[in-house]
């Protein structure tokens, strides 16, 4: 068992780091404050409506996380474009063989509890980047609607142009609503699994999976790192030979 | 066609109403009113004016299809002094089954001799919703089919306005699962420009002003993206809402008959859909201006919107789950998911330290054995 | 098809769509078919729906007679889930009901039934002088100058000039069955105006109770309209004398203008006395209680059944009992699981269409079999006419002094028999009796309401039950209530919080349905048997027997 060497690799640069907290802390936001718009509380007062905005604050941090959600989303797919390798929306999408390989064998591992063989990835592995890939259509449908419905309240002219969203769901903003509401939840069922993958990781593996979005490093295998960068340089030759 | 000659003998509208003892000031007072409803400016109230010392009477056929004629007696509503008058005496209504004198094939004939000798200048207006079923056995008139006479009427129209929820979105009878296969009209009417006005029923002075519209200036007024006039569908009944302020402060009726309610809390939570329904109920209000249904302790529950019927529960803010009975939601079924999400969660981490065991405690023997190799510098020295 | 077979189609001047096939031999009908051509079968939609929510599906089977199905469906469910509503949510629906007959009564006379009687051409003839005269001679209606009535006549005169004659188009003027002298048609076509104008104040009491008139909100357990003496929202002090304001107004309205009117107009067609009875049968499930609509006894309109005109027996009528009222739909386009010659009552009832009329477009419709997308209602048996006549007798059957009274005056006045009432006159005459009854009672209503606010009930819904937790799996309930055409009542099955089968039998099902499977007919084809045609051309003679019915076809077929 002695003799093998970690070494530190830094994944998550730091516009990533910022991209995923800000991220998270939006959609907690979101969360909260969405499902207490759609289920305000009964509190019992003797001040004044005038005196009070409560609703009107949910509402105002509601719209405010959403911004910050729309533009850190808006980022985090220019970044992955320009981002390092760990970033590259290939990670998410799956275009060919050897992803749909990793997302089963991923499967097989983390979910069925398969022994593990072999370390896989050094950034996300298949089935996170692909479940990533979820949460931002996911995203995109939420920014969709949420907009969608703003575009009725709102003068600006940003939300404006959503005007047309309700026409998707055959002209009724009772549904783009309901559909807004209802697919909040799939943020909630992730972020439960999400969380705890992340830990799991951490636990069973030991490479720094929790703390890694703090600083950006892992700590990966020398021999799998070696594996991962000779991989990288491989493709790069098929691509410059084409 | 009309003859020219004709047309400048016919009183005008502002002629007529002198005839009948109104005095130039009603009339300059009920122009500015429909000025204000159709959202113009001051200077519309002469435009208005104008157009009605002006132009003759529009001729014009309304039909009814499957409906239950709460538009007809809504627009009978209209209540501004002169607006029934107008509409009855000053267009020329021409087909009407609820108020025309004559029937069967005499009601007939007027109708085919308006389409004749009007031909692409009357308006065609449709009550209720047409039955695009098999051979449109499902709603006849005279022995022909509303589809058929839908057709026929709409070919010589110059415009075709859908009263009411009925026309415009199916409404009570297109809900699921809707099995006469109602159909709005503008699934079934191509190439003419077609208003929409809807509500169940619209208010009395948006169908009159709607018509007002057409009559003044001779164009149609301008649509929403869905269709409806804007004057009266660009504002959320909630944006104009006097509850509003209770809305934003977070104060709701919790039950109805509740102290919230005796207070004119807001309604949200007992179903109001204000802040998802189009319509001019807290502006205009209706039966001129008494009240509108939040006024009077109901919630809205978005009588102008498509599908309203099927958004239900009423007292409900969301719809309820299709197949998981009426008091499921998206948040009883999500609430039901996060658990699932929890305990597939614990029941895997509990898989995970039955099952990698003796890789944990390698894990855990591997770093204890690192440690050992380090140098502890408290006792080196 | 037999050549004397005149088809009218559409009938005007009703709501909804109906279509009478009648057999004319030696200027009679000899026999007569009613069809209702329109179907929408709310009942299908209705299944698997929130009970509560009912109440506004219903409200849209008719935007003319709106607020009873409301009205009768909240009943449903509070019936089937016991629940009782507080006396304040009782009065409010009662002032409701009130004005609600007050509204279509008065429109169906001037604006649907009135030209059936009064030639608007022919108005052009009057003096206004004498007709002036005329008017302030029946009634001390303001409006009745000769210069008001010159005004008005020479405005139709350019109406009438202006070659667009609008409604009143190739109407049947100048028919000889027009009787009444051009001063008496020029004060029914004024009062057709002044009547337009006023119907739109009177449903102003659905606004401030129910938000909106057509289709006012209702509420299950009560009404939704909370008092809120101290609030400006809600119903307080100035709310509450609108409402006092409003009932004041339509009683003159009524008493100065519609019952002059219909007493002016009915002594001239006396003969109208004696054609058009039809069935002699009768129904009321009765309405306006007095104390609560548990107590039947305290109802301002009683119920009962009258059968072959023998106003000296009353029979009481049980809408649990499955034998009592029963819908049969041989003759109409539907099929029951257990065959059509079979009636079911309403609880177990079944809507699954079965069209086999002809493809449109069509001539004439197969009256030898299947012919109406109506279903026939009976009791025990019985086919029974229902409305503002069946009302009338039932209370002047049961000796209530209120209805002795107007009638006997009605009648004196007239010089006719009581069995004049019988007929299309008594109908039309009945319609206009029970509007000046209501119009006096609502009253008592408002007095009533104001009397438990001053003791310091202010309750307007019975709440504990609304959450459907508290509900057992299985109930079921009926509703009833005296629409203006005539009983009315839902049936409800309630199974696990949903709706299981919901049921409506309506006023003018009863009275246009097609015939039994003994072949028996129903009010309207009854009714026309008999009735004189002088030109089917123009069968001014049929529209005023089937208006006096005052038809509602969405109604009936719903
Ligand atoms: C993860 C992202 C988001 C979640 C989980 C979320 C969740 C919710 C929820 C649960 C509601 C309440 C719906 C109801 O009334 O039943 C809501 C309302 C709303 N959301 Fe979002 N939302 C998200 C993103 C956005 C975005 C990007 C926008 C864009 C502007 C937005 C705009 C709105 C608006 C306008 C409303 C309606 C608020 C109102 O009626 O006053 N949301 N959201
Ligand atoms: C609302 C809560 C959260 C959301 C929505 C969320 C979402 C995401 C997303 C979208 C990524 C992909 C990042 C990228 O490369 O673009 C990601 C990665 C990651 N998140 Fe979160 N996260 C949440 C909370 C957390 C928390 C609380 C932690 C840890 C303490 C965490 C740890 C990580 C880690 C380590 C990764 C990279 C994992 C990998 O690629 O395998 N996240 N998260
Ligand atoms: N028939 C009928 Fe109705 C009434 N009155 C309802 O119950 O009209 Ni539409
Ligand atoms: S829109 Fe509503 S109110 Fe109008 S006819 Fe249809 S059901 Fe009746
Ligand atoms: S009552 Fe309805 S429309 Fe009014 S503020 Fe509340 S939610 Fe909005
Ligand atoms: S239900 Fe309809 S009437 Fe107005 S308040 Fe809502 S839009
Ligand atoms: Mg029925």
């Amino acid at each position: 068992m002695k003799g093998r060497t970690l070494r530190r690799v830094f994944v998550w640069e730091l516009p990533v780091r910022i991209f995923h907290w800000l991220n998270a802390l939006a959609i907690v936001v979101l969360c909260v404050t969405g499902y207490l718009i759609g289920n305000p509380p009964a509190l019992m007062s003797n001040v004044e409506a005038s005196n009070r905005y409560l609703f009107g604050i949910i509402r105002f941090l509601h719209l405010a996380a959403a911004y910050i959600f729309i533009f850190n989303f808006i980022f985090r797919i220019y970044w992955g474009f320009v981002g390092n390798k760990y970033a590259q929306w290939r990670n998410f999408i799956p275009t060919n063989r050897t992803y749909f390989k990793e997302l089963w064998k991923v499967f097989r591992i983390d979910i069925l509890l398969k022994p593990r063989t072999e370390h896989l990835s050094v950034g996300h592995n298949a089935l996170a980047g692909f479940m990533y890939f979820f949460i931002f259509l996911a995203s995109a449908f939420m920014v969709l609607t949420g907009f969608g419905l703003f575009a009725g309240m709102s003068t600006w002219w940003l939300p404006k142009l959503f005007a047309w969203v309700p026409s998707l769901f055959g002209d009724s903003e009772f549904s783009v609503r309901n559909w807004h509401h209802s697919v909040m939840w799939l943020f909630v069922v992730f972020t439960i699994i999400h969380v705890y993958l992340v830990m799991f990781h951490d636990y069973v593996e030991g490479r720094g999976e929790l703390s890694s979005m703090g600083g950006g490093w892992k700590f990966i295998e020398e021999e799998v790192f070696e594996a991962d960068q000779q991989a990288e340089k491989e493709a790069e030759k098929v691509k410059t030979r084409a | 066609m009309t003859a020219p000659t004709e047309t400048k003998t016919r009183p005008t509208y502002y002629e007529e109403l002198r005839e009948r003892g109104y005095s130039r000031r009603d009339f300059m007072k009920f122009c500015t009113v429909m000025a204000a409803y159709l959202g113009l400016e001051t200077s519309g109230a002469a435009q208005i004016s104008k157009a009605l010392m002006t132009t003759p009477r529009l001729p014009v056929i309304w039909l009814h299809f499957q409906e239950c004629t709460c538009c007809s007696e809504s627009f009978i509503r209209s209540s501004h002094p002169m607006v029934a008058d107008i509409i009855l005496d000053k267009i020329s209504l021409d087909y009407s089954e609820t108020l025309m004198a004559a029937s069967g094939h005499a009601a007939e004939a007027v109708m085919q001799k308006t389409m004749k000798d009007h031909y692409g200048e009357y308006v065609l207006c449709v009550e209720g919703s047409v039955s695009d079923y098999g051979d449109g056995e499902f709603c006849c008139i005279g022995g022909k089919s509303s589809r058929d006479i839908l057709k026929e009427a709409a070919a010589g129209a110059k415009a075709i306005i859908g009263w009411g929820s009925c026309a415009c979105n199916g409404c009570v009878q297109a809900a699921k699962p809707n099995p006469t296969h109602a159909t709005p009209i503008h699934k079934l009417v191509r190439g003419k420009p077609i208003i929409k006005v809807p509500g169940c029923p619209p208010i009395g002075e948006v169908m009159a002003g709607t018509l007002i519209h057409i009559i003044t200036f001779g164009t149609l007024p301008e649509l929403d993206r869905v269709g409806r006039p804007k004057a009266f569908y660009s504002k959320r009944v909630h944006d104009s809402c006097y509850r509003r302020p209770y809305y934003d402060a977070g104060l709701f009726v919790e039950s109805f008959d509740d102290e919230n309610s005796k207070k004119g809390y807001c309604l949200y939570k007992v179903g109001c859909k204000g802040p998802m329904t189009y319509n001019s109920c807290g502006v205009i209000k209706w039966n001129n201006g008494t009240s509108y249904p939040i006024q009077s302790g109901h919630g809205c529950f978005g009588c102008t919107e498509e599908n309203y019927w099927d958004n239900g529960p009423i007292y409900k803010q969301m719809a309820s789950f299709p197949g998981f009975g009426i008091e499921s939601n998206a948040d009883k079924i999500g609430m039901v998911a996060a658990g699932a999400a929890v305990a597939g969660v614990a029941i895997h981490a509990l898989a995970t330290n039955v099952q990698k065991m003796g890789l944990i405690k390698k894990a855990i023997q591997e770093g204890k054995e690192a440690e050992h190799e380090l140098k502890n510098p408290l006792s080196e020295s | 098809m037999s050549a004397n077979r005149i088809v009218i189609d559409p009938i005007t001047r009703i709501e909804g769509h109906l279509r009478i096939e009648a057999e004319i031999q030696n200027g009679k009908v000899t026999d007569a078919y009613s069809a209702g051509t329109m179907v929408r079968l709310l009942e299908e939609i209705l299944k698997g729906r929130d009970p509560r929510d009912a109440w506004a599906f219903v409200g849209r089977v008719c935007g003319v007679c709106t607020t009873v199905h409301s009205l009768a469906s909240v009943r449903s469910v509070e019936d089937a889930l016991d629940i009782v509503v507080p006396p304040n949510a009782e009065m409010v629906r009662s002032i409701m009901f009130v004005a609600q007959y007050l509204h279509d009564h008065v429109v169906h006379f001037y604006h649907l039934h009135a030209m059936d009687w009064v030639d608007v051409v022919n108005a052009l003839k009057a003096d206004p002088k004498k007709t002036s005269e005329l008017a302030q001679s029946i009634s001390n209606w303001p409006k009745s100058s000769p210069g008001y009535f010159s005004d008005l006549q020479k405005r139709i005169g350019r109406f009438v000039e202006s070659g667009q004659l609008g409604i009143f188009a190739n109407g049947y003027w100048g028919h000889p069955a027009y009787k009444l002298p051009p001063e008496v048609n020029l004060i029914g076509l004024a009062h057709y105006l002044e009547a337009l104008e006023w119907q739109k104040e009177i449903v102003r009491i659905h606004a401030i109770f129910g938000g909106k008139n057509p289709h006012p909100n209702f509420l299950v357990g009560g009404m939704a309209c909370a008092i809120g003496l101290d609030d400006a929202s809600g119903i307080n002090a100035e709310r509450l004398a609108y409402v006092d304001q409003l009932l004041r107004e339509a009683k003159t309205f009524v008493e100065q203008v519609y019952i002059p009117d219909l007493l002016a107009i009915a002594s001239f067609y006396k003969d109208w006395g004696a054609i058009g009875g039809g069935l002699g049968s009768y129904l009321a499930y009765g309405d306006l209680p007095v104390n609560g609509y548990r107590d039947e006894s305290s109802f301002k309109f009683p119920s009962g059944v009258i059968l072959n005109k023998d106003i000296s027996k009353v029979y009481d009528v049980d809408l649990r009992k499955d034998e009592e009222v029963q819908e049969f739909v041989q003759r109409s386009w539907y099929k029951y699981e257990g065959g059509d010659d079979k009636g079911l009552h309403p609880w177990k009832g079944e809507t699954v269409l079965n069209y086999t009329g002809p493809k449109p477009p069509y001539e004439h419709l197969n009256v030898e079999e299947k012919y109406s997308f109506l279903k026939t209602p009976r009791w025990n048996g019985n086919a029974v006419e229902v409305g503002p006549l069946a009302r009338v007798l039932v209370g002047y059957a049961r000796g209530r002094e209120d209805f002795k009274e107007v009638v006997d005056a009605a009648l004196s006045k007239l010089e006719v028999p009581v069995t004049a009432l019988f007929s299309t006159l008594g109908r039309t005459a009945a319609r206009g009796l029970e509007t000046a009854l209501v119009a006096g009672w609502a009253r008592e209503f408002y007095d009533s309401l104001i009397t438990n606010l001053k003791n310091g009930d202010d309750r307007m819904a019975a709440t504990e039950k609304f959450d459907p937790k508290t509900w057992p799996a299985q109930a079921q309930g009926v509703g009833h209530t005296e629409a203006p055409r005539g009983a009315l009542a839902h049936w409800i099955v309630i199974q696990d919080q949903k709706i299981d089968n919901y049921q409506l039998v309506v006023p003018t099902t009863w009275n246009a349905s097609p015939r039994d499977p003994e072949g028996k007919s129903s009010a309207y084809e009854a009714a026309l048997k008999d009735t004189p045609v002088a030109n089917p051309e123009q069968p001014v003679e049929i529209l005023r027997t089937i208006h006096s019915f005052d038809p509602c076809m969405a109604c009936a077929v719903h």
